[in-house]
């Protein structure tokens, strides 16, 4: 029996949130070693670095905080679902680029020195997932928010 | 509320709620990230390789050749006029520490616009680079480095010297000749690597004082030895 859209809203904003909390849990502990992080990308300059390092877990955390309360939900689904699609194009130009980026999606410790490191395609494969996730949350949300009020 | 403008609004409070708690909790985080500090970087220009200045003020010889290489550093020699003309690392200018107070004043200009002003003598204990560098510290000279037993060591790499007749910077005449470039037999791999890249760096003017740059020869370098200059330098240390 399929879930009823309005469960099945729940259940994937619940999910999402849980994501979006772990990503940004370290990134907020640790705000150099993700600024090196995105530094490491190549992709912003460099007066950006910082400031993005430092409002881009706060962003994630508070998209989750929307998802779970229910508070914005629709933008907060839209811009997460943008956000993890930013984070892809991103993986994908970088692994093109030939260059070996230190993911930084939910922690900012470097790979252990000799240890064999995480190849760029699972990254991006196992971003290519969570966007899939988002991109449904946020189909089902606005289904359930354009649904006539029961 | 239609849907596209509300996804439009939310998301807008959203970016905007979350700037604010980044950037207030950022400001107040002991561990916080300093934000116009990466706008001075933002040359994108990377850090350079020589590391800052040890407690004990000193430099490696790899470091302070690389700043030679790069024209980045001013070498004063601390040793003695007659040390300075038997020879010297190239483009290094005079400065006996006995002299400091009379012609310090004369080479202040020479000292500005450089990463790094390096004093060195001969041997492993002399005191004279130390000494001179306490002065410089003393006039407000704040990048001031101490090139242990420096002559010794920047022969033995064989690295670039000149020689000549040389004169304090309260006698020196303006650069009466261009100093050519002095040729250097690379013997070890930091020569080889830094006689390399020597050849492909740009000429550096040349130092005030000094009328000639001949190459130190092999054989004079080898019968300049560090033993040599240390015994010469006793006589020097003393003062």
């Amino acid at each position: 029996m399929p879930l009823p859209p309005r469960a099945a809203d729940f259940v994937l904003r619940f999910a999402l949130a849980l994501v979006l909390f772990y990503a940004s849990a370290d990134k907020l502990l640790h705000p150099q070693d993700f600024a090196a992080i995105v530094k490491g990308y190549h992709v912003l300059p460099g007066s950006l670095v910082n400031p993005v390092a430092v409002w881009l877990p706060w962003l994630e955390l508070l998209l989750g905080l929307c998802l779970v309360s229910g508070y914005w939900c629709e933008g907060a689904a839209t811009l997460t679902a943008g956000l993890f699609a930013v984070f892809w194009l991103l993986l994908i130009v970088s692994w093109a680029r030939g260059i070996d980026v230190t993911c930084g999606c939910f922690s900012t410790k470097p790979a252990e020195p000799g240890a064999e490191t995480t190849p760029m395609l699972f990254y991006i494969g196992r971003d290519a997932v969570l966007l899939g996730l988002a991109l449904f949350t946020a189909w089902v949300r606005l289904r359930v928010a354009g649904e006539p009020e029961a | 509320m239609r849907l596209v403008p509300r996804i439009i609004g939310q998301s807008l409070g959203i970016v905007a709620l979350s700037a604010l708690f980044a950037f207030a909790v950022n400001a107040v985080r002991p561990d916080g990230l300093p934000l116009a500090q990466a706008a001075k970087t933002s040359s994108g220009a990377a850090p350079s390789a020589v590391p800052p200045a040890q407690a004990s003020g000193e430099i490696a010889l790899k470091d302070a050749a690389l700043l030679f290489l790069s024209g980045r550093a001013v070498f004063l020699d601390a040793r003695s006029q007659y040390e300075f003309e038997l020879g010297h690392i190239q483009g290094a200018l005079s400065l006996p520490t006995r002299n400091f107070a009379s012609d310090f004043q004369d080479l202040k200009p020479l000292l500005s616009g450089k990463d790094a002003v390096i004093a060195y003598c001969d041997g492993e204990s002399c005191p004279l680079s130390q000494a001179l560098a306490k002065h410089l510290r003393d006039a407000g000279i704040t990048n001031v480095y101490v090139l242990k037993n420096g002559w010794s060591l920047w022969q033995a790499e064989k690295l670039p010297v000149a020689q000549g007749q040389a004169a304090p910077a309260s006698k020196a005449a303006p650069a009466p000749k261009p100093a050519p470039a002095a040729k250097v037999a690379p013997a070890s791999k930091v020569a080889a690597q830094v006689a390399a890249k020597a050849a492909l760096a740009p000429a550096k003017p040349p130092a005030p004082q000094m009328s000639k740059a001949p190459q130190m020869s092999k054989d004079d370098a080898k019968a300049k030895g560090p033993a040599k200059g240390q015994e010469k330098l006793c006589t020097d240390c003393d003062n």
